[in-house]
């Protein structure tokens, strides 16, 4: 997209620069650098997560802050940093119900037939990038509210691995607030939570030994390879740091980690547009997952 | 479907004129549906929006709605240069079904069912224009039209209708296929009836009667791929017919795709992902539309223009 290059306003206030199209570029410069996408009913969100930095930075208009995303400036740093705006609060539990209603009506009856074929009834899930726990947590429950249902007579594991030691032992720790708690319905508070005061609740031994917590860097090929026999891989709002080659690499070593049939989910607004088409992408209601189809699913087309 | 159904329901349909109490301006305005745009005169619609006051209310209501800027607008000319002919035309279209259609007789909700048709169309239309193909309006009115069978499933057949719907959303089941167990035949047989009798062209005919299953047709168009694959879309993204369907489309790995690609090569370099977004961002808008302009039969018309 053509955009002509922005003249510096005096005013430092976003709201009377919202057509500027300094912001047009930023928009453009995340979509090719991390692959999130911002529509143009979405362009506000994206732009109130600049105001932050560039009031942190004292930058007076869009433009000059640009210059701060250009390899002039302080491009990598602080591309992180907005890119550290963009997806926070991105994290609590039941963040994403439409992947667990594709999950519940769609793939895991999918797998379990494939698998119950083989006569395999265990499952393997991974959340590669967990941060402080959400995720994998909001997994267990799911998860556990379908061994008397769906599950019945299955046994799984969940992985959960981060680069990050802190985020780690917060999610080992398994305290918290209200703000990752805002989506929890009080009926799976008491069923898998304790109070722990200060408006605090700690996830019971119950939920606690669902999930396995590892430090793991996605850039290390050694340690890659040795992830096997998933069934469903989750990776939301982390391949958006890593450059088109890594980005590449990663997601390669999700497919040969997925088993046939198995799914990836990244965040709400990821795509794998360019960087990998090993993957099927598949639409699901409200939400879409990338797809490693067996053989036999892969000639039939549609599913 | 056999001989003997296929006229019958022919039959059937062209009773529905009969039958219904269709506003006087249903037939001129089936005639401009089938111009181009570019060859209709503004004077024309005019007069045909003039000559029905609730249609003309509603037409300035819509104009003078936040979603188009809440503009002081007090003649039908400026409203209907404010909301653009291609959307006076398809309002119109809606508004004159919704009169076709006992109100006792609506088995999808009305509501939902403009959605969906009005989401269609403009996805079909952007995913037209995304690709190059040539005429995105037609596009936009195969989109707006894909669904009518369901209307006319509605009258002729309501009870069984009202069946189908039933065990499809208690079964979260795509709606066509219960059609084709209870009925024997889907609103695709019957839409496509319908474009008949309206004298529209082959290709819309063709969307209306495939845009379930393109392989229906030995040459499917791009059109009907466009539809089937906007149809598809708008359901995933809760613009279907009112209730949940249970299903993964890998739209990528659809006929209609394939076909589509090996005729406009453009649609490679198209990201779903990003599309999709697109079209997350401009629901709210379809769905502000639709409740402008069909909210509106619940509220006393004012008299005249």
């Amino acid at each position: 997209m053509a955009i002509e290059i922005a003249r510096a306003k005096p005013a430092a206030s976003t709201d009377s620069n919202a057509d500027d199209p300094a912001f047009l570029k930023i928009r453009d410069l995340i979509y090719g650098t991390s692959g999130i996408y911002h529509s143009a009913e979405k362009l506000y969100l994206l732009i109130s997560r600049c105001a932050r930095r560039m009031l942190a930075l004292g930058a007076a208009s869009p433009a000059e802050y640009l210059e701060h995303l250009t390899p002039r400036g302080n491009r990598t740093a602080e591309l992180r940093l907005l890119l550290n705006e963009i997806t926070i609060g991105e994290t609590y539990m039941f963040r994403h119900p439409a992947q667990l209603d594709a999950l519940r009506n769609v793939i895991l009856p999918q797998i379990l037939q494939l698998k119950n074929f083989v006569g395999l009834k265990r499952l393997r899930f991974w959340c590669a990038g967990c941060s402080t726990g959400e995720e994998p947590h909001t997994l267990a429950m799911f998860l556990l509210e379908e061994k008397e249902k769906m599950l019945a007579g299955w046994t799984w594991d969940i992985l959960a691995t981060d680069l990050n030691d802190n985020s780690l032992q917060t999610a080992r720790d398994g305290i918290y607030g209200e703000y990752a708690l805002r989506n929890t319905s009080a009926i799976m508070r008491r069923k898998y939570f304790k109070d722990v005061g200060d408006k605090k609740l700690q996830v019971n031994d119950l939920l606690k030994a669902q999930v396995r917590f590892d430090r793991l860097n996605l850039s290390d090929d050694s340690k890659m390879v040795f992830q096997k026999g998933l069934d469903v891989i989750f990776c939301c709002n982390v391949l958006i740091y890593f450059d088109l080659a890594s980005k590449r690499r990663v997601v390669q070593h999700f497919h040969s980690n997925l088993l046939p049939g198995g799914y990836l989910f990244l965040g709400h607004a990821e795509s794998l547009f360019q960087v990998d088409d090993s993957f099927r992408l598949v639409h699901f209601p409200g939400t879409t997952a990338y797809w490693k189809p067996t053989a036999a699913q892969a000639g039939e087309g549609k599913k | 479907m056999n001989a003997e159904l296929h006229a019958q329901l022919q039959t059937q349909i062209k009773n529905l004129d009969s039958i219904s109490t269709a506003p006087a301006i249903l037939k001129p305005l089936l005639d401009m549906l089938r111009q181009p745009s570019e060859d209709i005169k503004v004077e024309k619609v005019v007069e045909l929006v003039s000559c029905d006051g609730a249609i003309a209310a509603q037409c300035l209501r819509l104009a003078n709605s936040p979603l188009f800027g809440r503009r002081e607008t007090e003649t039908v000319r400026s409203a209907i240069m404010a909301l653009g002919l291609e959307r006076v035309r398809s309002m119109l279209l809606g508004l004159c079904m919704n009169r076709v259609i006992p109100e006792d007789k609506w088995v999808i909700e009305p509501d939902a069912f403009w959605r969906h048709s009005l989401g269609c169309a403009l996805i079909t239309q952007r995913m037209a224009q995304k690709i190059g193909y040539p005429e995105p309006e037609k596009a936009y009115l195969a989109g707006l039209l894909h669904d009518l069978g369901f209307l006319v499933n509605s009258v002729i057949y309501n009870e069984e209708f009202r069946e189908c719907f039933r065990r499809a959303s208690e079964q979260h089941a795509p709606l066509h296929v219960v059609e084709e167990q209870v009925l024997g035949f889907s609103h695709c047989e019957t839409g496509r009836l319908l474009c008949e009798h309206w004298g529209l062209s082959k290709e819309m005919r063709d969307s209306a009667g495939c845009h379930h299953d393109v392989s229906l047709l030995p040459d499917a168009g791009p059109l009907a791929c466009l539809v089937h694959l906007s149809d598809l879309l708008c359901r995933m993204r809760y613009l279907g017919y009112g209730y949940e369907e249970i299903m993964g489309v890998d739209l990528g790995g659809d006929v209609a795709w394939q076909t589509l690609i090996s005729a406009y090569p453009a649609l490679k370099n198209m990201d779903l992902v990003r599309f999709t977004l697109d079209i997350e961002g401009a629901m709210d808008q379809i769905v502000a539309t639709v409740d402008s302009v069909f909210g509106a039969k619940r509220v006393a018309a004012p008299a005249t223009t």
